[in-house]
């Protein structure tokens, strides 16, 4: 590798025009150039460290083999003995053997309650999907939702109740015994506060328990907070209009959209709703609709990787901007606009042009300010909706509910002075980790020690547990019953879908026992029980439904959920109370370093850390794996003497964090952008030492807001620490291949003006390919179904939810960081991620890359063995049995869309985690799961199409192309993908294939593929760039 | 030239021990081949369940028990359940319902020897066969006649593939019959 001098010297070289993918590429970094002649990654080849093999040495094997082999032997086994057939003694009514079941519950992962329909196989829940009735998520999920099913099978999952001894270790003990303890020390407490922490509630009977608990035991007190909140949105709401129901916006209505810090589509606020919405402004046969997304921000975030115009400025000069942009606005006055481009370096065009945008579409505008934002800015915000007819897009018939609004800081605050003053006598932890989420200066850990009894309810260890005299297992989501009530109109109910697998028991139901006083008088239906008399005597009555009770619940929960109409409708009308922005403070003063912080993609605020598939899922605009890091601007790491993967200190009062970089083109000079959620301790096998905890900068008085921090002091710290990203695999040699992506056609992009003009544009500029092959011609093809798939990147934002759900159906294994940089990933379906135009503001293109299915085939007629070969529906078909592990067919694949597997990822390492018992309930019996040694690659789902094809023969009827969804297609929110049979004229996807925006990727090479790509159209105009 | 010992091994002596050896090789290699695919293969069950009593005689039809066979992959093994919807009366006294019943009572799951069986890598089903108009018989034999249940045919992979590839000349009464397909997403996934 090259020093810190040849990369930085590089600068002055003019960069490639063409699409890139990371600096390295861009500047022709020699280490990347030569990186690129290799085939093999770095490392890839050397020997292997056997630490991490498999504790058997061949020799033992071999042994151990011979052993048993005479033993078998001696045990005169019959040779012909095919095991047994063990049937049901009682078989429950609903299940055929070999056919799924759904049923649908309620994602429990985060407060936004989905829908979701379990797929479940003899009883045993193998894949989560989103519930199509649900009226807010309407069928679609999050990745942190896919991957829910991972962690309910995760076997570190607490089994037992714990009790910490006098040797300071936890103990395994019964339930009686600690239901018995506990319930002495809640009856003993007196006038000692009793305190419940917990994460935001939304379910209405689990509210109940709480005041249930209260009644019982008076000095109980409910905090309930969140890493990551609206609460400033909401607060500031109040203050202009009188009334805390923030209202919903429609994004779909939205002809301009100007997101200021704001990551809508990504991880802020309802995102399936959101990205549904927005999406429906991005259809490109209804160009009249067409929406524009204006993003200012601090640093490239999956909203502004998708933005038509992207403006970078660091977040606490944010409040600037909406200043000058209402200045502007309300005086007419060219003046304060210019000056705040001119201080920030921000092209004139570009905010000239938002200008006339936001003056031309009046009342189909909307400004929406992050909720990272400190309350000034949403202030000044809400005023400058109200003078561009933002209003307009404010929805008042769908208002967010809330069950039991979140402690402010302050009620926070006097728990840890309490804790302090002995004044507490029990904390009960209620499935929540305020030791690693409360900002670390409130010393909270350290006031638990003034507690006499710290009871952790979780799922499994935490960092709160660590600290802890009591740590009880509680149910996953998926094992639990529950209501939730996010909105006004529905409930959304919860129920469990298998045994609890352990020893644990439902949250609510641990309260109940307590609050019975009684440790025998716990049951497996107690909550249920209490849940369902909550409905009949509190809700039911309310909906005057026409049905008995009984039925009422069975439907309830066969539907999942419960829409009650608008019974409960708040009022969200308010006058805007100009007071409220007059008033605000007006001072500003940006200097110096910022550090933003912002929720992970993948593992949420650290909830889903020890989720293997989610860890892998490489970061939407990074592609980074496995990690965290400190994003930062090419200038500000020349500044500071840094490149990717040094670290640097960052240094914040007293608070100080070290953790590498990652120079992130797009990103705002000085801006340092942090993730939360990594860095946990004492959280299992698969998190622990994964990221860094960024939390700790978190203070309790907080500078700008809670996730904004000025003032801050960085330096180099000396060191690296490599991060491992997915964004350089299969690079091509830059000698030959040099500007593949644009020249290539890879990928072909046009804007909105361009299409309206001409619509054949896009095959304007490209020759007529050849049809010429040495293939035979193959004619079965055209008789029957033909799968194909068609993936309008208009629509596709590069979120990760296929990948997941891909995990998910065809049982893709987890490699591990060190395996992942190697290049090794087995992900059946990647998002490649572009770069082009100016390399410090970026545009960025998506291309969700899978197997093309290519008609012909060039990994068919590589194979020595005939284990990739072609059917008669148009499959390009992978046989795990005849391979023998060549990786010609990979070596030939244009699109490399191959994966082999170098190890048998399930047992290969020593730790042998992804070999426990319990994880082979995950996996789908319709899918192979596929061992060292073979190459795999995506099938289109073929069990989901084999399904279809089994229907269809029993009904008698022509299998169609609508019978088969894919998983990917399933879980896109945007609905990017599509799926069908080409041979049908009627068909959806022959729209698609004959589209005029439709291309193939490299179809020079006439491999004909049967994935069709919709061009995107970015709504701009020359003025923009 | 004297004919040494030498001459004599290698001319005579060998060539008549490999053919020896290959003959009886090959000759063991083809006859042991219905065994080794398992035809034949008729082990003692745990209770002495008579195919032909209840399929053959009492005509019971086979969808009575095995449920799944119109609907699933799998055709399944019955529930107990379904062998006391008759047998809380019938026959109670004979020693392999006293059996039976003892299994049903104490909910323990009765083990069944595995007769037919296809490697994990294959997904056959029986739905899509059975719904064309495929008599069981056609793989399982003529169960109706089996006092103790065995594999009657071989459940090779040429086996599949022999019918997929003459199905038309196989079943010529069966109307709605295709040629089987014979790719390998019809069968591996």
């Amino acid at each position: 590798m090259s020093d810190n001098k040849d990369m930085i010297s590089k600068d002055d070289m003019k960069p490639d025009p063409d699409y890139w993918r990371s600096f390295e590429e861009l500047y022709n970094d020699p280490a990347f150039i030569e990186s690129s002649h290799h085939e093999f990654k770095e490392g890839v080849t050397d020997d292997f460290n056997p630490g991490n093999l498999s504790g058997l040495s061949r020799r033992k094997f071999l042994a151990l083999v011979g052993a048993s082999a005479a033993l078998a032997a001696a045990g005169c086994t019959n040779y012909r003995d095919k095991g047994d057939i063990i049937p049901y003694v009682h078989k429950p009514e609903e299940i055929t053997l070999g056919k799924p079941l759904s049923y649908a519950s309620t994602c429990t992962g985060c407060s936004h309650a989905c829908g979701i329909l379990v797929k479940t196989r003899e009883g045993r829940p193998i894949k989560i999907d989103g519930n199509p009735d649900n009226p807010v998520s309407k069928g679609k999920i999050c990745t942190k939702g896919h991957a829910d099913i991972l962690s309910l099978y995760d076997p570190e999952k607490l089994s037992q109740p714990m009790k910490r001894g006098n040797g300071g270790g936890l103990d395994k003990t019964d339930w009686v015994r600690v239901d018995n303890e506990i319930i002495g020390i809640l009856k003993s407490a007196g006038e000692k506060e009793i305190a419940i922490v917990t994460h935001k509630i939304i379910s209405p009977t689990a509210k109940k328990v709480l005041d249930d608990f209260k009644a019982k035991y008076p000095s109980v007190k409910v905090y309930s907070y969140e890493l990551f909140n609206e609460q400033n949105r909401l607060s500031t709401w109040q203050k202009s209009y009188g009334t805390p129901n923030y209202p919903l916006i429609k994004w779909n209505e939205a002809k301009v959209i100007i997101s200021l810090e704001s990551d809508f589509l990504g991880t802020e606020g309802n995102k399936v709703e959101n990205t549904r919405l927005y999406s429906e402004g991005r259809n490109v046969d209804d160009l009249k609709n067409f929406n524009k997304l204006y993003v200012v921000e601090g640093n490239m975030s999956l909203t502004g990787m998708n933005s038509d115009v992207r403006i970078k400025l660091r977040p606490d000069a944010q409040f600037e901007f909406v200043m000058s942009l209402i200045d502007e606005l309300r005086n007419n006055s060219v003046s304060s606009l210019k000056t705040f481009g001119s201080k920030y370096a921000i092209p004139p065009g570009k905010l000239n042009n938002l200008l006339k945008d936001i003056r031309e579409n009046k009342g189909k505008v909307i400004v929406y300010a992050g909720r990272t934002l400190p309350e000034n800015v949403h202030l000044a915000v809400n005023y400058l909706n109200e003078l561009i007819g933002g209003t307009a897009l404010y929805r008042t018939d769908f208002v967010e509910y809330s069950v039991l609004p979140l402690s402010n800081k302050e009620e926070i605050e006097s728990l840890v002075s309490s804790m302090n003053r002995g004044k507490v006598a029990a904390v009960i932890h209620y499935d929540s980790n305020p030791v690693f989420h409360l900002p670390a200066d409130n010393k909270y850990a350290n006031a638990l020690k003034n507690v006499p009894a710290v009871i952790t309810l979780c799922l499994s260890e935490n960092e709160s547990s660590s600290v802890s005299q009591y740590v009880l297992p509680v149910n996953h989501g998926l094992e639990s019953w529950g209501d939730a009530k996010i909105r006004n109109g529905f409930y959304s109910m919860q129920q469990p879908v298998i045994y609890p697998i352990h020893n644990s028991r439902q949250k609510e139901a641990i309260l109940l026992t307590w609050i019975s006083g009684k440790a025998s008088s716990y049951n497996l239906d107690l909550y249920h029980n209490y849940m369902m008399d909550n409905w009949k005597n509190n809700i039911y009555p309310l909906l005057k439904s026409k049905l008995n009770f009984e039925q009422f619940w069975n439907g309830a929960l066969h539907d999942g959920v419960v829409i009650t109409g608008n019974i409960d409708l708040p009022n969200v009308s308010g006058q805007f109370n100009s007071s409220s922005f007059s008033g605000i403070n007006k001072s500003s003063a940006v200097s110096g370093f910022v550090v933003a912080l912002k929720e992970s993609y993948s593992v949420g605020d650290g909830r889903y850390s020890n989720n293997g598939w989610l860890n892998e899922l490489p970061h939407p605009v990074s592609k980074i794996v496995w990690d965290n890091y400190a994003s930062i601007s090419r200038k500000t790491s020349k500044e500071l003497n840094v490149r990717t993967n040094d670290l640097i200190e960052i240094t914040s009062g007293s608070r100080k964090l070290t953790i590498p970089v990652n120079i992130q083109p797009g990103c705002a000079d000085n801006t340092i952008t942090i993730e939360l959620g990594f860095g946990r301790t004492n959280a299992g096998t698969i998190s622990d030492g994964v990221g860094f905890n960024a939390n700790i900068l978190q203070s309790k008085d907080e500078g700008l807001s809670s996730w904004i921090i000025t003032n801050v002091e960085v330096r180099k710290a000396g060191g690296s620490y490599p991060l491992a990203a997915t964004q350089e695999f299969h690079a091509f040699d830059k000698g030959r291949t040099k500007d593949a992506a644009q020249k290539r056609n890879i990928i072909r992009e046009g804007t909105v003006d361009e299409y309206k003009k001409n619509p054949d544009f896009l095959k304007a500029g490209s020759e007529e390919v050849e049809n010429k092959s040495l293939y035979p011609p193959y004619d079965e093809i055209k008789k029957g179904v033909k799968w194909a798939m068609a993936v309008d990147l208009n629509k596709c934002l590069g979120c990760g939810e296929c990948v997941i759900s891909c995990y998910s159906e065809n049982n893709i294994p987890v490699v591990g960081k060190e395996q992942a940089a190697k290049g090794r990933d087995m992900q059946w379906l990647r998002v490649d991620r572009y770069y082009s135009g100016d390399p410090e503001e970026p545009k960025v293109s998506q291309q969700l890359m899978l197997c093309q299915h290519c008609d012909h085939a060039p990994c068919e007629n590589v194979c020595p063995v005939a284990a990739t070969t072609h059917s008669p529906d148009g499959l390009n078909q992978m046989v795990y049995n005849r391979c023998v592990g060549t990786r010609y067919c990979s070596n030939n694949c244009p699109y490399k869309v191959r994966r082999f597997n170098y190890f048998n990822y399930r047992d290969h390492f020593n730790d042998g985690y992804q070999q426990s018992p319990v994880f082979n309930l995950i996996f789908n019996p319709e899918v192979t799961v596929r061992s060292r040694g073979v190459m795999e690659k995506c099938t289109f789902c073929v069990q989901r199409i084999m399904e279809a094809r089994e229907d269809a023969i029993r009904d008698e009827r022509p299998l169609k192309g609508s019978d088969v969804k894919t998983a990917c297609q399933e879980a896109c929110i945007t609905t990017a993908i599509h799926f069908g049979d080409m041979n049908d004229p009627s068909s959806e996807i022959n729209k698609f294939r004959n589209h005029k925006l439709g291309y193939y990727v490299l179809e020079d090479l006439n491999t004909r593929p049967n994935v069709t790509y919709i061009a995107k159209l970015r709504n701009t105009d020359k003025e923009d760039a | 030239m004297k004919k040494t010992f030498l001459d004599y091994v290698l001319r005579v002596r060998l060539p008549i021990t490999l053919f020896v050896a290959l003959t009886s090789f090959t000759l063991t290699y083809f006859a042991s081949r219905a065994e080794r695919d398992g035809v034949g293969y008729t082990p003692d069950q745990p209770i002495n369940f008579s195919h032909k009593l209840h399929a053959g005689d009492m005509k019971i039809d086979c969808q009575y028990c095995h449920t799944g066979v119109e609907k699933s992959r799998v055709a399944m093994v019955p529930p107990l359940e379904t062998c006391m919807n008759c047998h809380r009366i019938a026959r109670k006294d004979k020693p392999d319902i006293i059996k039976l019943t003892k299994y049903y009572n104490e909910g323990i799951a009765l083990p069944w020897k595995r007769i037919h069986k296809v490697p994990d890598f294959v997904y056959f089903n029986h739905s899509v066969h059975v719904n064309k108009g495929i008599d069981c018989v056609n793989c399982h034999g003529d169960v109706k006649q089996m006092e103790k249940i065995g594999q009657m045919n071989s459940f090779t992979m040429s086996a599949c593939l022999d019918c997929h590839r003459n199905a038309l000349t196989r079943f010529p009464d069966l109307k709605n019959i295709n040629q089987g397909p014979d790719n390998c997403f019809a069968c591996h996934r």
